[in-house]
């Protein structure tokens, strides 16, 4: 296993010129939930796309759930972590590996020092909100004609952005805050839902391992409702900081249970780390 | 297995990618060293990222002493019929943890509860045996 580690952090040192010295970059909740999701539901994409009464696809719903089941029965009365179980094995389905965001050289240094620190640096590991795009697709989407609700039941806690669909432009307010999820506003181009998103705070990361940003991302969001299924995608476009933008993509497949509430975070963490060993983030 | 290593399979499970530990345990607690604690659980604190457990530890002098041990986040339970009210039944068990490695008294990670029946949660991975839970090589 250790020479696993090894090769992959060999192959990421070696990437190219442009692009951040880190491990595979873990954006939102773990990729392979979303595809053993999908395997659970295999022809969720051919069912029929339901559509709301004004006419736009229906994106009501809870879309996708963190990993559950990771924990089984032996006998009667024990249970044990078994992820070898839970996940079905060596042919359990694997997401793709993301794209990595292409940062500017001058900023290379930057992320590998976070990345680096992470312990210290990440604020999701002492419960601070990763904010937008680092929350991921919505788990629960609530519909009305006049604004889309984003529900998160995220590791850091619940999460929520209300997305206003009636026209709303960017805050102009000179002093409005940048915030963890930003100034979101949304439209529909055809039978996609595009949220525009601005006023990012810069204190929240695009993904873990140190993928910093500036105050300059802008990020877009589109979602298509394909039968029991969204297409989703979301661009980062940080002018400052990027090469050139970042584009994630996820399948999203309808769930048939509740979001449930997130247990309160509450970082026990910060103080007793004695080092600054990696601390992979499952977001 | 060590629990560093179960937990960087479990890294590599969740992202289907090679990264390194989901959770550096070794940043915090020492998985070479594993404390055995003879007593029963007083409370569960079910918080993200990870619940708390807390065990009332009883020596051989009847001197109880309350250790705070970090394990899994809530999410991993979900659906699994492990439940936080049969981790607090109260019943007399055994745990094997990791201790802080800070220093810090009745600070540590717990690795597996096995009870008097002999029946066990092992929310650790293997540390404790092998047995089923041991991660995959990959």
């Amino acid at each position: 296993m250790r020479f696993t580690l090894t090769i992959g952090l060999t192959s990421f040192a070696l990437c190219a010129f442009g692009q951040a010295p880190t491990q595979a970059t873990n954006y939102g909740p773990p990729a392979t939930s979303y595809v053993m999701e999908a395997a659970k539901y295999p022809d969720a994409a051919k069912k029929p796309t339901p559509h709301t009464a004004d006419g736009h696809p229906d994106l009501n719903g809870v879309w996708h759930h963190y990993f559950g089941n990771l924990i089984a029965p032996v006998g009667d009365k024990s249970f044990t972590l078994d992820f070898r179980k839970s996940f079905g094995g060596a042919n359990a389905p694997r997401a793709t590996p993301d794209p990595e965001p292409q940062y500017k050289p001058e900023y290379l240094a930057k992320v590998k020092m976070l990345s680096e620190n992470q312990v210290k640096e990440d604020g999701t590991l002492h419960c601070r909100p990763p904010g937008v795009p680092r929350i991921g697709p919505p788990q629960q989407i609530v519909m009305t004609p006049k604004q889309a609700v984003f529900l998160y039941a995220d590791i850091t806690g619940n999460q929520w952005r209300v997305i206003p669909l009636d026209g709303h432009s960017h805050s102009t307010d000179p002093d409005a805050d940048f915030t963890a999820d930003g100034d979101s506003v949304g439209h529909w181009e055809g039978d996609t839902l595009v949220v525009d998103v601005t006023r990012l705070g810069d204190d929240t990361w695009l993904a873990d391992n140190g993928l910093f940003h500036s105050l300059k991302l802008h990020v877009t969001e589109r979602l298509r409702r394909v039968g029991d299924t969204i297409q989703y995608q979301m661009t980062a476009e940080d002018p400052k900081v990027l090469a050139q933008p970042w584009t994630i993509t996820r399948t999203l497949t309808l769930q048939f249970d509740t979001l449930g509430e997130a247990p309160a975070c509450v970082d026990n963490d910060a103080g007793h780390y004695v080092n600054s060993e990696h601390h992979d983030n499952g977001r | 297995m060590k629990t560093k290593e179960y937990v960087l399979a479990a890294a590599l499970l969740l992202s289907g990618l090679p990264l390194v530990a989901h959770h550096a345990v070794s940043a915090e607690f020492d998985d070479k060293k594993i404390v055995t604690l003879k007593g029963v659980i007083s409370k569960v604190d079910w918080v993200n990222p990870h619940i708390f457990v807390y065990f009332d530890a009883k020596d051989e002098n009847g001197k109880v002493t309350t250790w705070r041990l970090q394990s899994v986040p809530p999410m991993f339970f979900k659906g699994s019929g492990l439940t936080r009210e049969k981790l607090s039944d109260g019943s007399d068990a055994t745990v094997t943890v990791y201790p802080a490695k800070d220093g810090t008294e009745g600070f540590g990670f717990l690795v597996k509860l096995t009870y008097a029946d002999g029946h066990f949660y092992n929310l650790g991975g293997g540390a404790a045996g092998p047995g089923p839970g041991a991660a995959p090589a990959k």
